[in-house]
């Protein structure tokens, strides 16, 4: 029963630090500067840090294959960027807390766009 | 009756002997018909077991088809460096996948700003997850259910759409991007 207790907490003790090894900020400064970091389900983000928040022009990438090129403010989406997804839909325009909020363009992966007004993810008509 | 009992005294031994195994074998036929009359489901009972043998042999079959399956992801559709399904194999992994990840579910959110919205205030609980191949349009359907209060009021949100990509884990199979636009 002490080597089975043993066990179980020196495979948790491994674990926690393969994650940890494998988890954070991996290149360069993801406090105030530019750093890449990696998150526990592989979401990367490399880009521009302020107080340790993604803030300026960065890049995330997800694991399913969406990825968000432009500006951030305090880890959020806001300002222009382009939102690739998986099956290669783009929407190309205005963010706002992580929404598309504005100006912008959906392109369908079959070449078909809807242009104009969208707020919070919706195309205003 | 004497006549009866005298007539079964001068039967031979081996007679008597097999006339009781036989006495013997309609008694525990009988008793297994009447209990099986009482408690027994009969025919129904051998119903479902066929059905439950015919769930385990298919899901034997698709454990055995995804771990002949590549790790990594899957797609449906043209355009990347991912496993591309065959029309066969998308039904199959579809069929075969239970669970959607919660980048899946926070992508499809992107268009859904009121699922988003209860999913964040919920503290990204979901309520529901559905994995299913639609006979009709030939696609997979994948979806999810939140519910919460949202500013004192109760709501329920369905999102849905055709899956279009699945992660292979070598174990299990799990949806990956839900496409509802």
């Amino acid at each position: 029963m002490k080597k089975l207790i043993f066990f179980i907490l020196f495979s948790s003790l491994i674990t926690s630090l393969a994650l940890a090894r494998s988890t954070g900020c991996k290149e360069g400064n993801c406090d105030n500067g530019y750093g890449k970091w990696v998150y526990t389900d592989k979401t990367t983000y490399e880009g521009e840090w302020v107080a340790t928040k993604k803030h300026g022009q960065g890049t995330e990438t997800w694991p399913n294959g969406y990825i968000y090129k432009g500006e951030f403010k305090e880890s959020q989406w806001n300002g222009t960027g382009i939102l690739f997804f998986p099956d290669g839909s783009t929407y190309e325009g205005e963010w706002a807390n992580g929404f598309m909020n504005g100006e912008g363009t959906f392109t369908w992966s079959d070449g078909k766009q809807k242009k104009g007004i969208w707020k919070n993810g919706s195309f205003q008509e | 009756m004497e006549v009866s009992k005298n007539s079964f005294k001068t039967l031979s031994e081996p007679f008597k002997q097999f006339s009781g195994l036989v006495g013997i074998i309609i008694l525990i036929f009988l008793t297994f018909f009447i209990l099986n009359n009482i408690f027994g489901e009969g025919d129904e009972l051998v119903a479902k077991m066929k059905i439950e043998e015919e769930r385990i042999a298919e899901e034997r079959k698709l454990n055995k088809l995804i771990s002949s399956l590549p790790s990594g992801v899957l797609v449906s559709f043209d355009g990347t460096d991912n496993f591309k399904l065959s029309d066969e194999l998308y039904e199959a992994v579809c069929k075969a996948t239970k669970l959607i990840p919660q980048r899946a579910i926070m992508g499809a959110n992107f268009l859904n700003f009121r699922a988003h919205e209860i999913y964040t205030i919920n503290g990204n609980k979901i309520d529901e997850t559905f994995v299913k191949w639609d006979d009709e349009k030939n696609k997979c359907i994948a979806g999810f259910v939140v519910s919460g209060n949202n500013v004192g009021v109760d709501e329920t949100v369905k999102v849905s759409g055709e899956a279009l990509s699945f992660l292979s884990t070598g174990i299990d199979t799990r949806v990956y991007f839900i496409k509802n636009f």
